[in-house]
């Protein structure tokens, strides 16, 4: 399965794997950060290696975090995936665009839900109008997500339930439901509410959703937005730093001992960069060495490889 | 922009003409309001609780579609309209919140029209609707009481159309369309074979190990325009002809951020389709519709008219005026569509037409008043 890189790609800038830089990174980096689609999985495949190698990592005493910018599951989710392809992972190693919108909303004090008693079968009409306005003009403002139980599920753990009010903020992920409902509603409150945020989680154009092909992105419904409502979006997952902040907190280590190792160039290698990483690029994933040759390419980690496994091979020198 | 303040008595009376071919009835869910047949109303809003929460952390920043920013002379009112009249030979009218909005006839249209004809002014209608067919365009007219022409509507689903046959796109190769009836139809017409368009908006994907989407490698274009049956589907479909059909074109009928498909409200436009699609595959559109001149060439052509002898009125900036500007002609706003005075001299406004007025039918009016 691996294939041979040419040796023309061992320009000034981004540098093979070999034993000799391997051990060095190994020597000077305390946590790794991974990106998931592509890097550890495809779709629901584990990639060749994955698990040994995090293994091994672990055993040389190396933190290691997930930071995936696809919205659709929740930490929680996402831990309960690991599991299920054998690797044990903590729910506070992970973390995803999804948690990253809820913790933005938290950190810039979105105010939390009143809960707004909500309209029943059998009640009669007036008085639920009577009820709703009354109640909805006193509750704070609530989230439209464009996404998937993933947000929701973050949103409700960090105490913003989707419940009455106006909306203050709107959310877009990667939706497969996308439709012109959501567009419609989505850009209502954006263009009309006075002050109404415009989140998205990622703007990722395509990724590895299933282990076959690649399948549009969150960048596909951002767009969508973009298009309606002619703003940009405050991005909070890869390549902003905002999940960094957490990051940091967490461990407590310098981003010059961190190394970010991911497939795509313009979020998880500039992510890396704009924090300070160390970067590795691997082209299991949606990149192939053609693309980071390319001369409109302006993005250019220090190390690539072909595979996350060669870091294994090559620490025990088996290439 | 127009825009309708609901009270909680107005949602729960809303009407079908909310939402085309929608149930009326409303529902409050426990949950995020992800309802395949739902009727559409403002979310209920309290502008002082939304302002409450700090607007400046919105970093939201309006994107500049303008041509140019080079200062320009502020759009005159117009106070003579028969010196415009006069001075041009062709009127080009947007449709949209010029003529009519969604399926009601704005005020004093139909005289206005006569009047210019009587002139002997010739009239062309240019819209970026995609969702119908020059015929089909034709016979709204005739509904709405208007003597118009095919010949005299120039659609975007009529410029993808064109647009392929200038570049004589080849009849064995296929179109894959995101958008409704009104591009299939135009596509037929000119002899090409197309795949996809609103029937699409029923296939469903299911993301699972082992699943591959095929699709049709003879497709050497994919044509996005407005399609309220867009989903996931066609996203990928047209995301995997564009990135895997070598020399696949990605075209566009237009980019409006939002359209009056009905008279009550704005709706999402083109594009937002567009813009998904761009977003999904990282390439630019070749944008058919208004802004560019690609219709206003074909007709200046087709009926040989010089452009500076062409007065564009229209009811949007980024599209209407800037298209007129872009073609050398003169330009006329109305403010009876999606932009307001206001907008017009909002100092973040760059696009300034010639003139502006309230609805076309000040042309009578105004010169009524001046007699």
């Amino acid at each position: 399965m691996a294939t041979q890189i040419s040796q023309s790609t061992l320009k000034e800038k981004s540098q093979l794997l070999t034993p000799l830089n391997t051990q060095n990174l190994l020597d000077s980096v305390d946590a790794f950060l991974f990106d998931c689609d592509g890097v550890i999985w495809k779709g629901d495949s584990l990639i060749d290696g994955v698990s040994d190698t995090l293994d091994f990592l672990r055993s040389m005493g190396k933190k290691l975090v997930f930071v995936t910018n696809n919205s659709t599951k929740s930490r929680r989710q996402y831990a309960k995936k690991f599991h299920s392809v054998g690797i044990s992972v903590s729910e506070d190693e992970i973390f995803s665009s999804s948690f990253a919108a809820a913790m933005y909303l938290k950190v810039n004090k979105f105010p939390k839900e009143k809960k707004v008693s909500l309209l029943e079968e059998n009640v009669s009409l007036s008085s639920k109008l009577h009820t709703l306005n009354e109640e909805a003009m006193a509750a704070k403002p609530q989230v439209y997500v464009i996404g998937e139980e993933g947000i929701l599920e973050e949103l409700e753990l960090a105490g913003f339930t989707p419940l009455g009010g106006p909306v203050g903020a709107v959310v877009v992920g990667l939706d497969q439901y996308i439709n012109f409902y959501k567009l419609q509603y989505g850009t209502l409150c954006i263009r009309e509410n006075p002050g109404c945020l415009f989140i998205a989680t990622n703007r990722d154009a395509v990724g590895n959703l299933t282990d076959l092909q690649e399948w549009p992105g969150a960048g596909c419904m951002v767009g969508a937005i973009c298009g309606t409502t002619q703003k940009d979006p405050i991005v909070v997952g890869k390549p902003s730093t905002f999940l960094m902040d957490f990051l940091l907190e967490k461990f407590n280590i310098p981003t010059s001992k961190m190394c970010m190792v991911g497939d795509r160039l313009d979020t998880d290698i500039l992510f890396g960069q704009n924090s300070g990483c160390r970067t590795l690029l691997v082209f299991s994933g949606v990149t192939k060495e053609s693309d980071l040759q390319d001369p409109s390419n302006q993005i250019h980690p220090e190390y690539m490889t072909t595979t996350l496994s060669d870091i294994l091979h090559l620490a025990n020198n088996k290439f | 922009m127009l825009t309708i303040k609901l009270s909680a008595a107005a949602v729960c009376s809303s009407s079908s003409t909310h939402f085309p071919n929608s149930h009326s009835r409303l529902r409050f869910n426990k949950r995020i309001p992800f309802l395949s047949n739902p009727s559409l109303f403002n979310p209920l809003r309290s502008i002082a609780e939304c302002s409450s929460f700090s607007a400046k952390k919105n970093s939201a920043k309006t994107m500049d579609y303008s041509a140019s920013s080079r200062i320009v002379a502020a759009a005159e009112q117009l106070k003579d309209p028969d010196q415009l009249i006069d001075s041009v030979e062709t009127f080009i009218f947007d449709c949209d919140g010029v003529i009519w909005k969604g399926d009601k006839l704005i005020d004093g249209v139909p005289e206005t029209l006569d009047m210019l004809r009587s002139k002997g002014k010739r009239l062309v209608f240019v819209t970026n609707n995609s969702t119908k067919s020059r015929k089909q365009y034709g016979k709204k007219f005739e509904t709405l009481g208007l003597n118009v022409s095919e010949e005299e509507i120039f659609a975007s689903s009529f410029a993808a159309a064109a647009y392929l046959k200038s570049i004589e796109f080849p009849k064995d190769k296929k179109v894959y369309v995101v958008g409704e009836e009104g591009i299939l139809k135009e596509l037929d017409l000119a002899g090409f074979q197309y795949i996809g368009g609103p029937e699409d908006g029923d296939k469903k994907i299911e993301l699972k190990p082992g699943f591959l989407m095929e699709h049709d490698e003879d497709v050497g274009a994919v044509v996005v325009g407005f399609d309220r049956y867009f989903n996931y589907y066609k996203i990928q479909y047209a995301t995997l002809c564009i990135r895997e059909n070598p020399g696949c074109l990605f075209i566009a009928t237009n980019r409006d951020a939002v359209t009056h498909l009905t008279d009550a409200q704005e709706w999402a436009g083109g594009g937002s389709m567009v813009g998904a699609v761009r977003g999904s595959t990282q390439r630019e559109p070749h944008v058919v519709g208004k802004p560019s001149t690609f219709m206003m060439d074909y007709l200046a052509k087709e009926f040989n008219i010089s452009k500076s002898q062409i007065c564009m009125v229209g009811d949007r900036l980024d599209t209407d005026i800037l298209f007129g500007q872009n073609g050398g002609c003169k330009t006329l706003l109305v403010l009876s569509g999606v932009t307001s005075l206001p907008m017009l001299q909002s100092p973040d406004n760059t696009i300034q037409p010639d003139f502006y007025t309230n609805k076309i039918s000040d042309f009578l009016s105004l010169k009524a008043a001046a007699v």
